[in-house]
């Protein structure tokens, strides 16, 4: 078991260091760079005078001694300062993490609580209506584009109704945006837990079970539900990680103040010290979260443990 | 982290309950909330970049010059100034009394820190060269005294611009940057890409002709909100989440006609829309070519249906409103809108409809500009132009812009632009070589621009009147339209007496907002 989590712990050291040296790559890959971006509003910036701004922020510089200077900064924890508002990156990504993290959180949460229950009752009801209930509301989930669920949310409960705020980042106004993931979460949640308890449903193991008599429930939800949670751990794993990276789209219609909102506008002004500090970040958590469930196979499914 | 999210988990739960029997609270006579799309980058005026930070600061600072609606340059910090005979040395004579938010006074010597900094190379200030030929200056009682290398016109113009904020000392007397200043409203707080908050400054003495109220804006507390999303900060104005939000160009127009709603278009904006040519590559090296272009393009179209005929027309390579511009003296130079006439133009030069002219319509995107470039590329197609629209994001087209402009060969291209400020010397930022994005254009006009930043009044005029007829009469601009962009601003029909400045800045002190 130690040695599967020192595999996986240097494994995910090697991944996280190859995306920052890639991505930082490919940012300068990009047309525009911050001074471009800085200036497009600005007719009166000179080319003497974007010059001079480019040689004080290291721009100047060949590519690839700017990635390597970088991955050695991140390397001894700085992940630099922002171009635009001369701000340290971590500082603003930690101020903004709380935020990611509630919303993802409360999203996966409202997603599960949803989700497994209406993957559990297709499951045991297969081929009946119940089942195509559910799956036809997952095939609707799953299509569904979540800005247009947001703003039809927005519509009804901040301005039909005047429930909830419409913009902010405020206790009240995480409603709207954790219930938009969790309707659009629920559906892939559902799916794979009405898939999982299908094929565990089949096993020999079940047969016998009820051949002794055991009452229906404790098969299900005793001897059914555990094996089944491994696909269902996956699947939860990847979806909170790509949480974690901030829901760009949510937190813009929203104006929920997470990391993908600084990512996005980071983006616009080619920010690239922000830019990279939050693929650093959005690269980590997914490789940690990978880590995790690997790991949680281990003690789910002793098996894993003998590889 | 745990206890963190259990504790917000609970308040989600809570919320629920309390969200269901819960409405919202009204917004008070005092408050104001303002939404718009993105945040500022900075609130040190010398080194934001952007109309959205610019559009803060200036509530914050002051400037030592204003502007009226004439483009007469007006007191501001300075209660007077003048300009020696030969142009180069220029006194600000400090109005007494002033106070900065902290309490501490705003002097001469304090407007010299302030110039200082403005100059320096360290502070990085993306609008250095706008300040001009400056040598040195220095304290002279109540007075600042500026000296310059050479007389240059558009100095006392460019004093009254937002991008020429005056900062107290105390705003940059230590490593981290503070916002102080002695403007209207005082810096409260800042959560970036959330919100910013001001508060009324109640020793404020107004000198900006724009404003009527005399001293503390009627509003207390000023916030500013960022919604990204147009449909989200529509419904945050309709349900009353804020008072004044940038509407979208469709949203706006349906605003208009309501009642209860208010739609505001900045005339002053200083604004620019304009058409130009890579005219380094055949066949738009060619005057006549540029001609009939020009006069395919029905700017009255672009107008009325792309902008829902929310902006003017405009004639003049410069913006209207500013200093010596004629809009009835350039639509004598320029050309008209006659697709008939510029068919023939482009047939006699062998280009038919099965053998068009194939030109890249190179823009960004911007609300508005999108269908006009849709309208323009029909207009093109009827004078057998065939043009193919490329659409990028805004840093990198201009980025892009640099290198297509530096081009002799190649497909030849037509591509729009917009610029701002609130003098005509912007036309040296674009025209004079290499020019914004290489744009520059040959010595002859650069001789001009530099001659009219050595003239001042009456003469300066003639000059700047002089290039626009050599940038109009060569078809190397055609303007199309002004404003254009982030110039639209809705309230609700509560609020009152809200205004739209030069740069599209926004003025706050006469506003009132009834319960």
């Amino acid at each position: 078991m130690l040695l599967l989590i020192l595999k996986r712990v240097l494994t995910a050291f090697a991944t996280v260091l190859a995306v920052i040296v890639l991505s930082g790559i490919l940012i300068h890959l990009v047309p525009g760079d911050p001074v471009t971006a800085m200036m497009a509003q600005s007719v009166t910036a000179t080319p003497e005078v974007m010059a001079a701004m480019r040689a004080r922020l290291g721009l100047d510089l060949p590519v690839w001694q700017q990635v390597a200077l970088y991955t050695g900064h991140v390397l001894q924890g700085d992940l630099g300062m922002t171009i635009r508002g001369n701000e340290p990156v971590a500082r603003l990504l930690l101020q903004r993490l709380p935020n990611t993290f509630a919303l993802a959180v409360s999203g996966l949460g409202v997603a599960l609580a949803l989700g497994i229950p209406l993957g559990f009752l297709a499951a045991i009801k297969r081929g009946r209506l119940a089942d195509t209930i559910v799956m036809v509301i997952a095939v609707l989930g799953v299509s569904v584009p979540a800005f247009w669920l947001g703003l039809i949310l927005i519509q009804l409960f901040a301005l039909k109704l005047g429930w909830l705020p419409v913009a902010g980042s405020g206790w009240r106004n995480i409603l709207l945006p954790a219930l938009t993931l969790g309707l659009t979460y629920c559906a892939l949640v559902a799916r794979m837990t009405r898939s999982a308890l299908i094929e565990v449903l089949s096993e020999d193991y079940i047969r016998t079970a009820r051949a002794r008599g055991l009452k229906e429930h404790r098969v299900l939800l005793v001897h059914a539900l555990r094996p089944a949670l491994i696909s269902i751990v996956t699947v939860v794993g990847l979806v909170f990680a790509y949480l974690l990276g901030g829901q760009v789209i949510i937190e813009n219609v929203f104006s929920w103040n997470g990391i993908g909102r600084l990512a996005v506008q980071a983006m616009l002004e080619r920010d690239y010290p922000m830019i990279q500090g939050f693929i650093v970040v959005f690269a980590t958590s997914v490789v940690v979260v990978s880590m995790l469930i690997d790991i949680l196979y281990g003690f789910l499914d002793p098996r894993m443990r003998q590889r | 982290m745990t206890s963190s999210i259990k504790s917000r988990l609970a308040l989600m739960a809570a919320a629920t309950a309390i969200g269901l029997a819960a409405g919202f609270s009204a917004v008070t006579a005092a408050d104001l909330t303002v939404a718009r799309s993105v945040d500022a980058d900075s609130l040190d005026a010398q080194k934001a970049s952007t109309t959205q930070s610019l559009q803060i600061t200036n509530l914050i600072f002051d400037t030592m010059l204003t502007m009226d609606k004439s483009g007469s340059v007006q007191p501001g910090l300075a209660s007077e100034w003048s300009m020696s005979p030969d142009g180069k040395t220029y006194r600000f004579t400090i109005r007494d009394g002033l106070k900065c938010h902290d309490g501490s006074s705003f002097d001469a010597a304090a407007a010299k820190a302030s110039l200082d900094r403005a100059l320096s190379p360290e502070t990085n200030n993306p609008n250095l060269s706008a300040w001009g030929p400056i040598t040195g200056s220095k304290v002279d009682g109540k007075a600042l005294t500026v000296s310059l290398s050479e007389p240059y016109g558009p100095f006392a113009s460019f004093l009254t611009s937002i991008q020429a904020a005056f900062l107290c000392p105390s705003s940059f007397a230590s490593a981290e940057f503070k916002p102080i200043g002695t403007g209207p409203f005082k810096f409260v707080s800042w959560t970036r890409n959330d919100s910013i908050q001001l508060a009324a400054n109640p020793d404020y003495k107004n000198a900006n002709p724009l404003i009527e109220n005399p001293g503390k804006p009627h509003i207390d507390k000023l916030t500013f909100k960022v919604i990204p999303e147009a449909v989200a900060r529509m419904a945050a104005l309709r349900s009353g989440e804020a008072d004044l939000v940038e509407p979208s160009l469709e949203e706006a127009t349906d605003l208009k006609n309501d009642s209860n709603f208010k739609v505001y278009a900045a005339e002053l904006s200083g604004q620019q829309m304009l058409a130009a040519f890579t005219w380094k590559i055949k066949p738009l090296d060619n005057p006549e070519i540029r001609k009939a272009i020009g006069m395919a393009m029905n700017r009255d179209a672009y107008a009325s249906i792309a902008f829902e005929g929310l902006v003017n027309t405009a004639n003049c390579p410069v913006a209207p409103n500013l200093f010596s511009t004629d809009e009835a003296l350039c639509a004598s130079w320029g050309v008209k809108y006659d697709p008939e006439g510029a068919k023939a133009i482009m047939e006699k030069a062998g280009y038919t409809k099965d053998k068009p002219l194939k030109v890249k319509l190179l823009v960004h995107k911007l609300p508005g500009w999108d269908q006009m470039h849709q309208i323009m590329q029909q207009d093109l197609a009827a004078i057998n132009v065939e043009a193919e629209i490329e659409t990028r994001e805004v840093a990198a087209f201009f980025d892009y812009m640099k290198g297509v402009n530096e081009k002799t060969d190649g497909e030849p291209a037509v591509w729009t632009m917009g610029m701002s400020g609130v003098d005509p010397d912007y036309l040296t930022f674009l025209w004079k070589r290499p020019g914004f994005v290489n744009m520059g254009l040959n010595a002859e006009v650069d001789t001009m621009l530099d001659e009219q930043r050595k003239l001042s009044g009456e003469p300066r005029a003639a000059k700047i009147h002089e290039i626009e007829k050599y940038l109009m009469e060569n078809a190397y601009a055609v303007p199309l339209l002004s404003p254009g962009w982030g110039w639209l601003m809705a309230s609700n029909a509560k609020v009152e007496g809200f205004k739209m400045g030069f740069m599209v800045s926004l003025l706050f002190n006469d506003v009132t907002v009834s319960k």
